[in-house]
């Protein structure tokens, strides 16, 4: 009989979708600062119970900050942490029951594998036989089982992933905490590993807050998104929501490409707008466009595969001339300067069986909107 | 053609090696010269009354082994000894608090008391240790207005004496080593064994300590190499009661006159130093991956 991990998923709150009391994790009004510098801004964030949460932002934007208020690394000046509905704001670290994956492990060298997972395990004082069973399912969960007496230095980049992802979960923590546990790995790598710890976080239903700058990454693992600029949370929703109905401009041109073509505002319709593009029209709502008058000026985004080459110029939203096309296997980008609609290059995700009539460098094309629904934003 | 430009591809990458190292080959030439020289000396007979070595012999090195000498060299072991081990006692709660400090008034204060010894000449801080420990110094007179002792207590021209100034003199260098040791160690480490459980006691324990054992390992022979040598401070606080090695090589070479012994008194110093020094070497080294599991 194969070893089964003994894990046991915390169990599910019927409903801890909202409020602060039922949510796993509970930030209400969290500021943090740096000397002068604020590097959180009254930030309130509800994790629910067992869900995959990311922190997703450009560099400096605060989001390790905020992961490390989560662990206890940091105090915050102002605002209340909790866990579990247990307020934490000023419990120390090595109290506050978290698991913590870091960007380059940060396992103990002068430890074996086995004393890198068992550490939390001894810090509790738990027997020795329930320390090396616990050991050795953490280990058979990670698929690493038999590397017990190795060195961190005498594993591969991934296999150390692994040794921290069994070490941060061996304590079954509350919550568990990464921060860009994949960036140090290969592309390759890198995928396999997402896959893999989206199913033991599932299997688990350990409620997880995951840091990272890429947001693809988020968009493919994640249950929320939190995408955070500047200390504050600009958008907090589903991947799909998040990417199609942005709810600013930086959260737009963020996640996913975006082109920004020019455009005016034809017709506003109570909550919806109707914005022209050359002869092309596109429904956008209007709370991104508050202040626009008719007949104004608006930057209207348009992801890559919502844009295709027309067969007519019947319903052209644009023309251009095609100025570099790259194949992507599965799809394939096609740049086109089109300057009556951007300053910059429109580019066009094509599927590749679509892609067998296009015509090379240098071809004038009419560009026609394959969606009709958008996002616009008044123009910078 | 091949050799060629993997020559020409060597000039290109260290193009000024050989200007460059000129200068250290010229340095060790003259040590070794110098080193020779001694070597040379101490082989040689005492002419009494003569600043000219005799014939080639080892009665110098036979005489070593008198309780008289012997005594000296062992002296100066556990001298160095003590010395290490209390500059590690002081300097490694220095070294943490300027590394792990972040209000900078605090690290700049640390940085100074540990560093400043290093630009005072080894006399000048020797002498301010006189001022200190002399029977009207400073120490005794706090103690007597404590009430703590009735007469003055003897710190001059004993062991206590010498070893206090020589841990001063030797701060600097053991704080800098710790120092450099724990900066390179991340911080994660520290942050990951907390959010495993361990309170800073245990982290220390278990992660920082280990971790910074390759520090502990140089600031400690380093130290011992350093007081071994130590002349002034010795020599003024000691006052002729607490002898090293390097005082009685003076004393034999500059007030008898018998080069030939003090050359065989100094390699037999050079021979000791690096005998312990590759004993502590192989005594340290399993704590350099010490097995928690």
């Amino acid at each position: 009989m194969p070893a089964e991990p003994r894990f046991s998923a915390p169990a599910r709150v019927a409903d801890g979708t909202n409020g602060s009391a039922h949510a796993a994790v509970a930030l209400t009004g969290v500021t943090k600062q740096f000397g002068k510098i604020t590097a959180l801004d009254a930030v309130s964030l509800f994790v629910r119970h067992g869900e995959l949460m990311t922190l997703l932002g450009p560099s400096g934007c605060g989001k390790t900050t905020l992961l490390h208020l989560v662990a206890g690394f940091l105090i915050p000046e102002s605002g209340e942490i909790a866990i579990d509905g247990q307020r934490i704001t000023d419990v120390p670290a090595y109290r506050r029951e978290i698991g913590i994956m870091f960007q380059n492990y940060a396992l103990f060298p002068h430890m074996s594998v086995a004393g890198n997972v068992g550490y939390g395990l001894r810090m509790r004082r738990i027997a020795r036989p329930e320390i090396d069973r616990r050991i050795a399912d953490a280990l058979a969960l990670v698929k690493l089982a038999g590397l017990e007496e190795r060195r961190p230095r005498q594993l591969s980049g991934g296999q150390q992933q692994r040794v921290a992802l069994a070490r941060a979960l061996v304590i079954r923590p509350k919550v568990l905490l990464l921060d860009e546990p994949f960036s140090a790995l290969d592309r390759n790598l890198r995928a396999s590993m997402q896959v893999e710890l989206k199913e033991i976080q599932r299997k688990l239903g350990v409620t997880t807050i995951f840091v990272t700058h890429d947001q693809s990454e988020a968009l493919s693992l994640s249950d929320r998104i939190a995408v955070i600029a500047d200390g504050r949370i600009r958008q907090l929703n589903t991947p799909h929501e998040v990417y199609r109905h942005p709810s600013d401009r930086f959260v737009a041109s963020f996640i996913g490409d975006a082109n920004v073509l020019r455009a005016h505002l034809e017709r506003i319709e109570g909550a919806v707008a109707s914005v022209a593009l050359g002869a092309a029209r596109v429904t956008v709502p209007m709370r991104t466009l508050e202040g626009s008058a008719v007949g104004s000026a608006v930057d209207l985004f348009v992801r890559p595969e919502d844009l295709r080459v027309a067969e007519t110029d019947a319903a052209a939203a644009a023309h251009g001339t095609i100025a570099a096309q790259i194949y992507q296997g599965g799809h394939i980008d096609l740049y086109v300067d089109a300057p009556e609609v951007s300053s910059g290059r429109v580019l066009l995700r094509v599927p590749s069986h679509e892609a067998a009539s296009l015509r090379p460098a240098g071809t004038r094309i009419a560009i026609a909107l394959a969606a009709d629904v958008a996002i616009a934003f008044r123009s910078a | 053609m091949a050799r060629a430009s993997v020559r020409s591809g060597r000039a290109a990458v260290r193009p000024f090696l050989r200007l460059f190292v000129a200068p250290a080959v010229l340095c060790a030439l003259g040590f070794a010269a110098a080193l020779a020289a001694v070597m040379q000396y101490s082989l040689r007979a005492y002419v009494p009354g003569s600043l000219e070595a005799g014939g080639f012999t080892l009665a110098n090195f036979a005489a070593l082994i008198r309780p008289l000498y012997a005594r000296v060299f062992l002296d100066t072991v556990w001298i160095c000894f003590l010395t290490a081990s209390f500059t590690l006692i002081v300097g490694y709660p220095l070294a943490y608090a300027l590394v792990h400090a972040r209000n900078v008034a605090l690290k700049s204060a640390i940085l100074v008391i540990a560093v400043t010894p290093l630009f005072l000449g080894e006399v000048v801080r020797t002498y301010s240790w006189i001022v200190v420990l002399g029977n009207n110094g400073f120490l005794n007179s706090m103690l007597l207005k404590l009430g703590l002792v009735d007469a003055p207590m003897q710190f001059m021209f004993t062991e206590f004496g010498v070893i206090t100034a020589l841990v001063h003199v030797t701060l600097p260098v053991m704080v800098i080593m710790l120092a450099a040791a724990l900066s390179h160690i991340d911080r994660d480490y520290e942050r990951a064994a907390a959010s495993l459980g361990a309170g800073p006691i245990r982290v220390f324990l278990t992660v920082t300590l280990p971790l910074s054992t390759p520090g502990i390992i140089a600031g400690v022979t380093t130290a011992f190499a350093w007081t071994f040598s130590a002349f002034a401070t010795p020599q003024l606080i000691g006052g002729g009661r607490v002898n090293m090695v390097a005082n009685l090589v003076y004393q034999l070479g500059f007030a008898s006159f018998n080069f030939p012994f003090a050359a065989s008194l100094s390699v037999a110093g050079l021979i000791l130093t690096f005998a312990v020094l590759a004993l502590m070497r192989a005594a340290a080294s399993p704590l350099e991956r010490i097995r928690q599991h």
